[in-house]
């Protein structure tokens, strides 16, 4: 069996054991209870969570990320071109026909998403509250998505690195529900619980607008 | 096998891990984005004081607890056993160096519930024996008062009677009442305790003809700064079944912060159906007045600049942010903003319980630091706050970095602004009582006293005690 066809075995069945682990965590996690909300609303539900997805995200929507917007943005950037590189990796077998200048533009943007990874990564060793809040698997973790992300447009620029980008993908799928990864699959919820925290309240988007 | 306060704390964990908690537990980035938005970290920039630092201490037991890798390897995530140290840790964290203000989740990228944690801590540290004495004495003595009222009700209706007699002085109106009990009244107002929080709203509802009736009980709920779910709900039973047996139509609560949060946004949780009635501020109905055009009010009657404080409870946490400034601009032609204000403004630095623990004064000086910078940068003169809790904090914050102010509730100055008959010698006499909250004292008193707060008599003389039950 040749290394190619390894690379792509591994990488398949890393790709089932993230999907498999990530839906029992979520399937225990649904189970959970839900506690229901019955105060009156003073606001509107919807809205709050409307804007908890949207507006609530813009990086001039908080003073938190007003005053850190450039490491908010690089976060932004970074976790943008991660949703890209897994859509990749996922079209990977049918995109070897791909014309080399639209792999190319794909490897730019995958890029700049693994130097803003690694920068994450740095920032992590340089900035003073960084560090202190960070734990060996904060490191590994964006240290392995960087890398994830570095072989991806390697291989973008070069289809012949496939077997080393292959290889690190595995890694990464098999690492991303063991360690601080995981955190993406709670995101959802845990904006989904504070758009309705803010709507029923009436605190956001509301609280420019009269008392009727 | 004996059960030990670790057990108690991981099984009380365990139970408590609904969707929410675990989220809170797992989604954090540790992006450190959130520090400038506690107040904690702006008045000392320390590690410790950056929300997702403090939220950590119960991550990394959760860890161990829930977290193969980290049982494995728990030098990796930073997993830890749960200990007695710990959980001492815990109750430091939840009571002293967190005021549950809500600052932090809306700063966070993720809207992680920073406070549902620290709620989940004082609830361990409360089932533990860790929590502050006097916030447990508090919440017990509600309690009890609430389990045989009679005992006091010939008292607090005495009370009430002398109280009838300043109102009618303030009125102009030899009929002014302080209607108790009365049945199938529409509004029922629950108020603190002292005569501060009912004579002012009396004379309004009485300008207004309001068809109401005062609550025998105190509207403040210390079992929710316990988190204790079973305090607190004995605690606001009483006032609910109140509502129930006298068939109002609403629960009006007082300027207080945690009061309202409590009634209005978890009490119908617990009480599912049997909450018949509605529950709001007494600020909205005043803002509902002002808009009705209901209360003619003289702005000139508050020449000096005022600024107004959002209580987390009310604004950030409660929505009430449009309402204190509808009244605000019709009782002064002065009235300037805090920056930052509404869904951003700072807390206090007292909130959650804080202010009743006499210990924790030089925290909460220190805390209160961002709030005072506010103030003094303002201009202000007078800071309005519709919290009890909050007025106490700034009244300690005036004395303790020399701001000079007053510190007075929202009624107060509509009170003023109504230019009643009586209005000139009463509300000197309440902005007296307001500044008087300045120095190091026992707010534990403040709070749990039934006579500390009152009004002093418009005739000169301190008020009798003027305790709701
Ligand atoms: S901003 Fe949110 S995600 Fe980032 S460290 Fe703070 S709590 Fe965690
Ligand atoms: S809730 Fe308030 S006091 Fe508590 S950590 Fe968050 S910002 Fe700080």
């Amino acid at each position: 069996m040749s290394f190619s066809l390894l690379s792509q075995i591994l990488v398949f069945l890393a790709l089932i054991f993230t999907v498999f682990a990530f839906g029992r965590k979520l399937k225990i996690y649904a189970q959970l209870a839900r506690p229901v909300d019955r105060a009156k609303p003073k606001g509107d539900l919807q809205k709050g969570v409307l804007y908890a997805y949207t507006l609530g995200m813009a990086p001039w929507s908080k003073e938190s990320t007003r005053l850190h917007a450039l490491a908010y943005l690089r976060g932004v950037a970074f976790h943008v071109g991660i949703f890209l590189g897994l859509a990749i990796l996922v079209a990977s077998p049918w995109l070897g026909e791909m014309p080399q200048y639209v792999r190319n533009i794909l490897g730019f943007v995958i890029a700049a998403g693994a130097l803003l990874g690694l920068l994450g990564f740095v920032a992590r060793f340089l900035e003073h509250n960084l560090k202190a809040l960070s734990n060996a698997d904060d490191y590994f973790a964006v240290l392995i998505v960087g890398l994830f992300l570095a072989a991806e447009a390697l291989w973008l620029f070069f289809p012949a690195a496939r077997v080393l980008f292959y290889l690190v993908s595995a890694a990464m799928l098999v690492y991303a529900p063991l360690g601080k990864i995981r955190h993406c699959i709670y995101f959802a919820y845990s904006r989904l619980f504070y758009g309705r925290f803010i709507g029923s309240r009436a605190v956001l988007p509301h609280s420019q607008q009269n008392a009727r | 096998m004996t059960t030990t306060k670790i057990d108690i704390a991981l099984n009380l964990l365990n139970q408590q891990l609904n969707q929410p908690l675990t989220a809170a537990l797992e989604v954090c980035a540790r992006c450190g984005i959130c520090a400038e938005a506690c107040h904690y970290y702006v008045a000392e920039p320390k590690v410790e004081h950056i929300p997702a630092a403090r939220a950590e201490s119960l991550r990394k037991v959760y860890r161990s607890e829930h977290d193969l890798l980290s049982r494995l390897f728990p030098s990796w995530t930073g997993a830890e056993r749960l200990t007695e140290e710990k959980l001492a840790e815990w109750a430091d964290i939840a009571f002293n160096k967190c005021t549950l203000c809500y600052r932090c989740t809306i700063n966070c990228p993720m809207g992680l519930d920073t406070p549902l944690l620290m709620t989940s801590l004082r609830a361990i540290a409360t089932a533990t024996g860790n929590a502050p004495e006097v916030l447990e004495m508090l919440a017990d003595a509600a309690i009890e008062k609430g389990k045989d009222p009679e005992i006091y009700l010939g008292f607090y209706k005495e009370s009430i009677k002398d109280m009838e007699v300043e109102l009618q002085e303030l009125t102009g109106n030899p009929d002014a009442s302080i209607p108790l009990q009365k049945q199938g009244a529409k509004k029922l107002y629950v108020a603190l305790a002292g005569a501060h929080t009912i004579l002012p709203v009396a004379a309004i509802f009485e300008t207004v003809g309001e068809d109401w009736t005062l609550s025998i009980f105190e509207a403040a709920n210390y079992g929710i700064f316990l988190g204790d779910a079973s305090r607190a709900k004995a605690i606001a039973r009483r006032i609910v079944d109140e509502a129930k047996s006298l068939g109002v139509e609403e629960i009006v609560i007082s300027e207080c912060g945690h009061a309202y949060y409590v009634m209005r946004w978890v009490a119908p949780n617990w009480f599912g159906d049997e909450f018949t009635f509605r529950v709001r501020s007494i600020v909205e109905v005043l803002a509902e007045y002002v808009q009705d055009g209901k209360l003619k009010l003289d702005p000139s009657a508050n020449s000096e600049p005022i600024t107004y404080h959002d209580s987390c409870n009310l604004g950030r946490k409660g929505g009430i942010l449009a309402e204190p400034r509808v009244v605000l601009q019709a009782v002064t032609n002065d009235f300037r903003e805090l920056t930052p204000n509404r869904e951003e403004a700072y807390c206090c630095g007292g909130g959650a319980g804080l202010v009743a623990l006499p210990e924790a004064y030089d925290l909460r000086m220190m805390a209160g630091k961002p709030k005072a910078d506010q103030v003094k940068r303002s201009g202000a003169q007078v800071v309005v706050a519709a919290c009890e809790n909050c007025r106490l904090q700034l009244g300690d914050l005036s004395g303790y970095y020399g701001l000079g102010i007053g510190v007075t509730a929202l009624t107060d100055l509509v009170v003023k602004a109504m230019r009643l008959p009586g209005n000139q010698k009463t509300v000197e006499h309440i902005m007296t009582l307001e500044t008087a909250n300045s120095g190091e004292h026992d707010n534990a008193e403040v709070w749990g006293s039934t006579d500390l707060v009152s009004l002093p008599s418009t005739k000169g003389d301190r008020s009798e005690p003027k305790s709701n039950v």
